[in-house]
């Protein structure tokens, strides 16, 4: 009888002796390999010199931290200032899980020993950052001093709850932002620092991966002649494709490809057009390519709004948008309708499609023979125009300072706020093997061994994947080029809306004239107007 | 007779057969994945034969993957509210089934009801509790939100089995002298052991497999193994590998605690003590 | 509020509960071995269902923090949103398919186990790890099997001639999520089945062998009624669950595509994460938690007039 009473024990010290062991795996394998937590060698071969030793210009001195290199601003603070006066500060930093953040919380150990500051990274999915940072404010906790803030989910809706940075970058007893806001790329600074006006200036730009044109080189050369002769023109994708190219191209491609011609890929383009933000994205392309938007108002997609005016998709441009989109659609891969960005990013790396706007940072993946197919075979350009021009999606993010923390707390946010956003400290992301994200810098694009490595073939652009597809972002960041989504406090449900009434489009449910409007009364219904 | 006998176990067999087809095939496939290299993962047509790589299990047990923290997080936690929610609803159940409470109905109503809150709607209340009492992103936190699933569970299940076992013998140990809970303890608890590991297994189940709740009130440090598998989709791509070697390590643990228990998990009452 | 507890009162036990309630002293013991488990269900749902309340007449639209009145303007666009409609629909036809599937093979598995001679241990331990496979990793693991471009169940399908996209297909992709939860959940009612058939005195079996009953009319007349309230057990927490746990879908189709799998789960999780609207999450949440508490009665009251 004793022997059944101890049933529930039994299972008890069954499961622990088991996870103990396995978890004993764990531990050993954390004492033999420390190597992970070094900083990357390249980045610490310049170790800058201590504070004060180099007393420099202007009253400013330079600041503790690993990595500088020549050519990069540095990162000063003013003369005696103490980088160690908040040790044992703890800091809780929430991210989505990027690249980055994985470099970032790699090489932390930088940080930590200039200013004796801790800080956890703590990485979710975008969504539940979203989440808990909302119910961190709500409950006024401060239980996450440093936020990662998407502009789109987080920024536009949180921003009266993140601490105003010009305070800390103007106060002169702290050191300030390396280089000043002008070494920012412009549009990302309005894009992920600001909300409603330029007044108050809420997150620091961090990461900013884009969409543009990924193709597979081998295949466009390879066809180069016999689609000139057939066509009468050179498909070589660049600034003056257009969407109907596109299409002629990513059809043709497809008839050789039943017909046997072609062999290397199995579709002509595919695209992100699962029921997700993805679909989004995507259609953003094409929308903003004939010179459509989504709503009235003026700097949406720059400072934003707290409150858009109507929506704009009842307009000719933009049937026109989502008229091409379908089409395009309708050729596609059919998987497509299955993939958000990774989906499409894995197909195009399982070398089964020609072409296919991409963000950009997945060309790491693409050049790790591990995972990719098409190594040495990608190259990239910017999306193709429509009848306006090439608007190319940017997804990039800021870092801000939660408003409910300490005023010591926001202090030791600020300075590492100042290193992680730094040129060195984004330089050191780039280098980094996680492939990290591109930078936010001029200054570091301005660097020679960086300028290399955006071109195919040297030893750079091997040590740094992602800085291939640079060449065509950099032309996609231009004012003129870049599509910035409206930064309104409704657009996660306007977004839920159009994505998903895309995807009703997409199966024939809808004509995308209905498409347009039932997403236009939809949206007006919650942006009151 | 024999041999009609012989062919019904023989159709029984196959339909097991089949069943057991269907619920391991995609598992096998996991831990066939988990051990191949991300383009054998990806070749076609599918392969069955590859030279097996460890490679990412080493990847995920080193000090950046951290898994064994996340495991670590997931099992304490688990066994915790699976211990809390059992005893309590062994006890609670047996004063359910056994008492005679005016207000039975009214009690056992609303204690399912408990367990019937729309979880995406009640995390922010649960939230502003949780900062209150500083339980955010600790691991006693976590035990209390998984108890709130567990313990109506367990006390419906157990509550359920006692009203199944006979009284009789409880009552004959009463009139030896022994009190209520010495009945409750040396009686009803040997008697209900095939529902008490069932109600524990599930338990266990229930709070391994939470996402719901680890995703928020989780912190760095105490986040549980579904949480580390939701990070293995990100903007730059699932990680496969690492999601079937996930798959496959929290499921290990599972196979030698139900052979563990095998005993008690399928025993007749017939071969037990009581008869 | 819906009584859910004529579970415990059946007919034939009533006398001997009768029996045992007339002779014990009173009911103190029974007290306080319940107490401790009142006091932590009253601290975990009090007040999220009264904040619950609240909330559902409190507009968070523009802000989560700083909400304001707004009377019954949350109930409103709840009831008269046609996604609202469509969800539960798709919820109805999800929950009727998932449970009844999950029960007929549950209850299947547990009868040909309990019957079982031999490997009944093996096999039941095998049997419930789908369950152990956290829905998270589930959902990507039949992502990964279904995957157009290299998913191994595909890759079957295609050999016989069905060269659908399954998961990006209006027509497909409910069917395979309802097959994905009964994967994983079909163990969970094998197991409470089995362990209820193991606590089954075997007299009246033994009786019925003797009287020449058929395996058939044992399993239909013995069996099964002595089980009967381990099924609604077993029911009663997949119902619930069903509605509730939405984390498959998350990572299969996240409610695609053309809103084909968006149940009413997924809907509330999209109001109140990717919103952050909690007053019509929170409308949204008390009407699901109405619609639970009707069809646990429900199932509750089916099972009793199969009794009678």
């Amino acid at each position: 009888m004793n022997r059944t009473t101890s049933a529930v024990p039994i299972v008890s010290v069954a499961m622990a002796g088991v996870l103990l062991a396995l978890s004993a795996c764990s531990s050993s394998s954390n004492t033999t390999n420390p190597s992970n937590s070094q900083p990357s060698a390249s980045a610490s071969a310049n170790t800058s010199a201590p504070a004060g030793s180099a007393a420099a210009f202007g009253g400013m001195a330079e600041g503790p931290f690993e990595g500088w290199v020549e050519g990069l601003p540095k990162i000063e603070a003013p003369a005696g200032f103490d980088w160690k006066q908040f040790s044992g500060t703890q800091l809780n930093f929430i991210s989505e899980n990027t690249p980055p953040s994985s470099a970032l919380a790699a090489n932390i150990g930088i940080f930590e020993k200039a200013t004796g500051i801790q800080v956890n990274i703590e990485q979710s999915n975008l969504d539940i950052v979203a989440e808990k940072v909302g119910l961190d404010f709500n409950a006024r906790n401060a239980n996450y001093q440093l936020i990662y803030a998407d502009p789109y989910q987080i920024l536009s809706k949180q921003s009266k709850n993140l601490a105003d940075l010009n305070d800390f970058n103007n106060d002169p007893s702290l050191p300030h932002i390396p280089g000043g806001l002008e070494d920012f790329i412009e549009s990302q600074l309005q894009a992920d620092g600001y909300m409603g006006d330029t007044e108050h200036l809420y997150a620091l730009p961090y990461d900013s991966p884009t969409m543009v044109l990924a193709y597979r080189k081998d295949v466009f050369d390879k066809y180069k002649d016999q689609f000139q002769q057939e066509k009468g023109y050179d498909w070589t994708p660049s600034a003056n494709m257009t969407w109907d190219q596109y299409y002629e191209i990513s059809s043709w491609i497809n008839d050789k490809v039943k017909s046997g011609a072609i062999s290397e890929v199995k579709y002509g383009s595919g695209h992100e057009a699962k029921q997700h933000d993805s679909l989004q994205a995507d259609f953003s392309n094409v929308l903003g390519a004939y010179g459509a938007d989504y709503f009235e108002g003026e700097n949406l997609g720059s400072v934003g709004a707290a409150r858009p005016g109507k929506s704009l998709l009842t307009s000719p441009e933009a049937v026109e948008a989502a008229t091409m989109y379908k089409k395009l659609l309708d050729i596609a891969a059919p998987g497509s309708k299955t993939w958000d960005w990774t989906g499409v990013a894995e197909a195009f790396a399982a070398g089964d499609l020609a072409m296919a706007p991409i963000f950009h940072e997945n060309n790491a993946m693409f050049e790790d023979a591990n995972k990719s197919k098409v190594v040495g075979k990608v190259a990239w350009s910017i999306l193709p125009k429509g009848t306006k021009r090439s608007a190319n999606l940017f997804g990039g993010t800021g870092i801000g300072i939660s408003k409910y923390a300490s005023e010591k707390e926001q202090k030791a946010a600020w300075l590492f706020l100042v290193w992680a956003t730094s040129p060195q400290a984004q330089y050191m992301i780039l280098k980094s093997e996680e492939a990290g994200s591109t930078p936010t810098r001029h200054s570091v694009y301005n660097l020679p061994d960086v300028k290399k490595g955006m071109e195919p073939g040297t030893e750079e652009a091997k040590a740094m994947p992602n800085l291939l597809p640079m060449n065509a972002v950099l032309e996609a960041w231009k004012l003129e080029n870049v599509y910035m989504r409206p930064k309104v406090p409704q657009w996660p449900q306007v977004d839920t809306i159009i994505y998903t009434e895309l995807s009703k489009m997409l199966f024939d449910k809808q004509t995308p004239e209905e498409t347009m409007k039932a997403i236009a009364k939809k949206s007006d219904d919650i942006t009151g107007n | 007779m024999a041999l009609r006998r012989k062919s019904v176990y023989a159709v029984l067999y196959v339909v097991l057969a089949a069943a057991m087809l269907w619920a391991l095939l995609p598992i096998v496939w996991m831990a066939l994945s988990s051990v191949k290299t991300q383009v054998n993962m990806f070749s076609m047509p599918p392969k069955f034969i590859f030279a097996p790589t460890f490679h990412t299990y080493r990847e995920m047990f080193s000090a950046k993957g951290n898994f064994g923290e996340f495991l670590t997080n997931s099992v304490v936690v688990s066994l915790s509210t699976t211990f809390i929610s059992v005893v309590l609803g062994l006890m609670g159940g047996f004063a359910l089934a056994r008492g005679n409470f005016k207000k039975e109905k009214g009690i056992s109503s609303w204690i399912i009801s408990t367990r019937m809150a729309p979880i995406p709607a009640v995390i922010l209340p649960l939230y502003l509790m949780f900062a209150k009492a500083g339980l955010i992103g600790t691991t006693t936190g976590l035990i209390f939100a998984y108890t709130t699933f567990n313990l109506p569970f367990a006390l419906w299940m157990m509550a359920t089995f006692f009203k199944d076992v006979p009284v009789d013998m409880e009552e004959a140990a009463m009139i030896d002298g022994c009190g209520k809970f010495e009945a409750f303890r040396r009686i009803a608890v040997p008697t209900a052991a095939p529902g008490i590991v069932a109600t524990s297994i599930l338990c266990l189940m229930f709070s391994w497999n939470d996402f719901a709740f680890a995703s928020v009130f989780s912190g760095r440090g105490t986040q549980t193994v579904p949480v580390a598998a939701s990070l293995l989709i990100s903007q730059h791509g699932i990680q496969w590998g690492q999601a079937m070697a996930t798959g496959t390590v929290i499921i290990a643990p599972m196979i030698v605690c139900g052979l563990a228990v095998r005993k008690y998990l399928v025993r007749g009452l017939s071969m037990g003590a009581v008869k | 509020m819906p009584q859910l507890t004529e579970t415990f009162d059946r007919p034939e036990q009533a006398t001997a509960a009768a029996r045992s309630r007339g002779r014990a002293k009173g009911s103190r013991t029974e007290f306080w071995m319940l107490l401790p488990s009142i006091v932590v269900l009253a601290i975990i749902s009090i007040f999220p269902f009264l904040f619950l309340i609240y909330a559902s007449f409190m507009d968070y639209s523009l802000s989560i923090d700083a909400p304001s009145f707004t009377g019954l303007d949350n109930w409103r666009r709840v009831f008269e949103s046609d996604t609202f409609w469509q969800s539960w629909g798709r919820t109805a036809i999800f929950g009727v398919a998932g449970l009844a599937l999950e029960l007929l093979l549950g209850v299947a598995v547990a009868l040909l186990l309990y019957h079982a001679p031999k490997g009944r241990n093996l096999i039941m331990t095998l049997w419930m790890l789908p369950l152990f496979v956290a829905p998270v990793v589930s959902g990507l693991l039949w992502k990964y099997l279904l995957d157009p471009t290299y998913g191994l169940y595909n890759w079957f399908l295609e050999r016989i001639g069905i060269h659908t996209q399954i998961l990006g297909d209006i027509s497909t992709a409910m069917p395979a999520v309802i097959l994905m939860d009964v994967w994983e959940w079909t163990p969970l009612i094998t197991i409470i089945v089995l362990a209820g058939l193991q606590s089954v005195s075997q007299e009246p079996l033994e009786a019925a062998e003797v009287d020449g009953a058929s395996g058939f009319q044992k399993i239909r007349f013995i069996l099964l009624p002595m089980v009967r309230r381990m099924i609604v057990v077993a029911l009663l927490i997949r119902s619930m669950d069903i509605l509730r746990y939405v984390d498959t879908i998350t990572i299969a189709t996240e409610g695609g595509p053309a809103d084909s799998t968006k149940t009413i789960g997924y809907y509330l999780m999209q109001v109140a994460f990717r919103f952050q609207d909690m007053g019509t999450a929170a409308a949204l949440g008390l009407t699901m938690l109405f619609v639970t508490m009707v069809m646990g009665n429900i199932f509750v009251k089916m099972m009793k007039k199969g009794e009678g």
